[in-house]
């Protein structure tokens, strides 16, 4: 039992997208669907919000199940080239408890051509905010364009940052190329659905 | 000297911060001299840098390392293993085995996996998978340099060249060090990597000391830095 007997799903994007508050969402979800879910987070303070997840999951994940991964200041070296320490971290969680069935890992912000590894994520979400700007989308940064499922948080804010969300899904659907992307409001919860459906069907069934 | 070419760029490539065994997220204590601000600039980090060669590198790594090429190359898992345990031993700060013995699991894992290893690498690498024995980097290094056919030298300078590099690099992803400053520090500890190589790349096993104690207490103190990027 090691890291290639569980799923792993990425989650990278800028600084300030919404990662962690759409995880925050996701993994009670993934639990309540019968799912044993173990988290990874990469950041600046890493072992602050490993700390901040064992608080939030408190009741539906075991704190040994939640780790911070330190990235030596190179977010994107962890989850790209070079991702050997987050994968020790995910054998560490398949150690102590072999039933586990996916590990969410959340990357440390980043820029957009932020990409995951292969072999560390089976699967990657992109989390862009509609609050970075209005022509994100159309930079056709590798995270927005690889990602199996491009997420584009914060809706709720378009009207305060003059972001147009129909200019947003046209460009969006122009880089995809019929890759599935999806408006989210992690604030509000709204739109997490289709997210988690999404991965429990491409991800967990497959 | 004078390697076969496949043996340099081995050597090369085990040297590369390319080399996918999260060197990158190691500064072995680097981070908190930052942190406590002990480091004014450049010329403190040459010292330093220098200081980690002659009491860590040299007498611990590189004697741990040779050994191991040496042992490898003799077919001997038992001179391999009683030099890991030996090094781990003497490697007092938990971060600094910490990143160590990832490192080395990893290391080995990735050269297990090609099919890369000799007998004693092969039964070496099952051990540290199995945790059987810690597999600090040095030793796999040493064990997997071997069978690419670099010879004790000749690892050693590459390990000891990556190691610097390692730290120069943690640096300047949290100081303020210019590129050109970097490159001088590197120039300037050139000589000090040869002789710390030189000297210490024939001792027995028995030999292997180490003696940083501020470094070892700044290694100690990073598990509770208030800013941690680094593993240690
Ligand atoms: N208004 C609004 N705020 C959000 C939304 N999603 C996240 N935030 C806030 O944005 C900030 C950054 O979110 P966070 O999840 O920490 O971003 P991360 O750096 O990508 O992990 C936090 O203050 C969140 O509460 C959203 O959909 N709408
Ligand atoms: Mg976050």
């Amino acid at each position: 039992m090691g890291y290639r007997d569980v799923a792993k799903i990425g989650v990278g994007g800028p600084v300030g997208s919404g990662k962690t508050a759409l995880v925050e969402h996701l993994v009670p979800r993934l639990v309540d669907d019968g799912y044993e879910v173990g988290v990874i987070a990469n950041d600046i303070m890493t072992q602050e919000d490993a700390d901040v997840f064992r608080e939030s999951f408190a009741d539906v994940v075991p704190p040994e199940l939640i780790e911070g991964v330190e990235t030596g200041a190179c977010p994107h070296t962890g989850i790209r080239e070079d991702p050997s320490m987050n994968l020790a971290a995910v054998d560490e969680f398949t150690e102590r408890h072999p039933g586990l069935d996916v590990v969410v890992i959340e990357s440390g912000g980043d820029n957009l051509a932020a990409t995951f590894n292969p072999e560390l994520a089976d699967y990657f979400l992109f989390v862009i905010s509609v609050a970075e700007g209005e022509d994100i989308p159309r930079k056709r940064g590798p995270g927005v364009v690889q990602a199996d499922l491009l997420v584009i948080n914060k809706v709720d804010l378009a009207p305060y940052v003059d972001a147009d969300l129909e200019v947003i899904e046209a460009d969006t659907a122009a880089v995809r190329e019929g890759a599935p992307f999806a408006f989210t409001d992690c604030k509000a919860g709204e739109g997490i659905d289709a997210v988690a459906e999404r991965i429990e069907r491409e991800v967990l069934f497959a | 000297m004078g390697s076969e070419p496949a043996a340099f760029l081995s050597a090369l490539r085990l040297s590369d911060s390319f080399l996918p065994v999260g060197g990158y997220t190691a500064s072995y204590g680097l981070e908190q001299y930052l942190n406590e601000g002990r480091l004014e600039d450049g010329e403190e980090l040459r010292e330093l840098l220098a200081a980690y060669l002659r009491r860590l590198v040299g007498p611990a790594e590189t004697v741990a390392l040779a050994n191991a090429n040496r042992a490898s190359a003799a077919g001997d898992l038992e001179g391999i293993l009683a030099v890991d345990e030996r090094l781990h031993a003497l490697t007092m700060p938990r971060e600094f085995r910490e990143s160590a013995t990832k490192a080395g699991a990893k290391l080995c894992e990735l050269f297990l996996e090609d099919g890369e290893l000799d007998a004693a690498g092969v039964a070496f690498a099952r051990r540290v998978a199995d945790g059987e024995t810690p597999g600090g980097y040095p030793v796999a290094f040493g064990v997997v340099a071997r069978r690419q056919g670099v010879e004790p030298l000749e690892a050693a300078l590459a390990h000891a060249h990556g190691f610097v590099t390692g730290l120069l690099g943690a640096a300047q992803r949290l100081g303020r060090f210019g590129h050109t400053e970097i490159q001088a520090i590197l120039e300037a500890l050139q000589p000090t990597i040869v002789a710390v190589c030189e000297r210490h790349v024939d001792a027995e096993p028995a030999a292997m000391a180490s003696f940083a104690p501020l470094a070892e207490i700044m290694g100690m103190r990073h598990e509770r830095g208030e800013r941690r990027l680094f593993v240690s």
